[in-house]
């Protein structure tokens, strides 16, 4: 190929390395809040009766509020200057890709989370492969991302894409 | 409203490919982008400075956060599953987005079912839309008690 490829080198080199580890305690509260937001008032997040009655031992944390679970903080001085933080991806920059798009998410939820539970977040960048589209060149990357609990009981893989154009 | 809905339990003998589940319809207003920003944690300024959005990202307005889409899409599968339905799979695309005070509906249809260990899986095309637009399009799978087999659990009450 004359043209030069859109992965350089350390990106590509990093392909089934870590990219970003993050543990974190499972918050009622927290995921109520999230709940709330979303209008969600199902009541197995929300009352313990009711989620004993279907076979719970308390009521669960909302399987899509799990991945909120474990983010950190960010110093205002640390943004971005769109506001974000940036932290989730494994910092891959794609210098001859900057423009970035999430692509999609896949997740199994094997178990439930409770209130208090540690959890442990592992995201590995699973691949990174150039491919070409009807809008040009892209990159896309794939990360898998597995969450684990206290008793290190799997709760959750997920597979996740982002796209970097030129 | 919702609690209703949760409290009537859908067994898997229930379900067969082609049945439609109930849609949500939202309008997602600023107020709830706010506050779905500050529950995840999102301080992207596409969601409250409408001067960024324009000038600096080129949108028309503030918008609704992919994982909100993912959210109300995923309220709308376990709000009909039901408080002994479980979510297994769940695999969304964020195909285009919308603004605040877009109608948007979630929802979806049965496209195969399957016995598993003592549960029913359902599997089921999911998608977020505006109009006729798919703005989430995805795929979910969910386990559903069968008729008459407590396994260990309480049975429904209300049934």
């Amino acid at each position: 190929m004359s043209e030069q490829g859109l992965i350089d080198a350390e990106s590509a080199s990093r392909v089934g390395t870590v990219a970003a580890t993050a543990t974190g305690e499972v918050n009622r509260r927290d995921w109520q809040r999230w709940a709330a937001a979303v209008g969600d008032h199902n009541p197995l997040w929300f009352d313990t009766e009711y989620a004993r009655a279907r076979g719970y031992r308390d009521i669960i944390c909302p399987p899509l509020f799990l991945q909120y679970a474990v983010l950190g903080v960010t110093a205002l001085d640390g943004l971005r200057p769109d506001g974000s933080s940036g932290a989730a991806s494994g910092s891959l920059a794609f210098p001859r890709a900057p423009r970035r798009m999430a692509g999609g998410e896949s997740t199994t939820f094997h178990a439930p989370a409770y209130h208090r539970d540690e959890v442990e977040m592992v995201r590995t960048i699973e691949s990174i492969v150039e491919k070409q589209g009807r809008s040009g060149r892209f990159v896309l990357v794939t990360w898998r991302t597995v969450y684990r609990n206290q008793r290190a009981e799997l709760l959750a893989d997920a597979t996740t894409s982002m796209i970097a154009r030129p | 409203m919702v609690p209703e809905r949760a409290s009537v339990q859908i067994f898997y003998e229930d379900v067969e490919p082609g049945d439609l589940f109930p849609a949500l319809t939202v309008t997602v207003d600023e107020r709830q982008l706010f506050f779905f920003s500050a529950a995840t944690y999102n301080g992207h300024r596409i969601h409250y400075d409408k001067d960024w959005a324009r000038t600096v990202e080129g949108y028309d307005d503030v918008i609704v956060q992919g994982p909100l889409q993912a959210a109300l899409l995923a309220r709308a599968v376990t709000d009909w599953i039901g408080g002994r339905g479980r979510l297994v799979e769940y695999a969304v695309q964020n195909r285009d987005i919308a603004f605040a005070g877009e109608e948007l509906s979630f929802g979806g249809v049965v496209t195969a079912k399957r016995l598993g260990d003592n549960t029913g899986l359902v599997d089921l095309d999911i998608a977020g839309r505006r109009g006729d637009t798919v703005l989430m399009p995805g795929t979910a799978t969910v386990a559903l008690p069968l008729r008459g087999e407590p396994h260990g659990e309480p049975q429904d009450e209300e049934l």
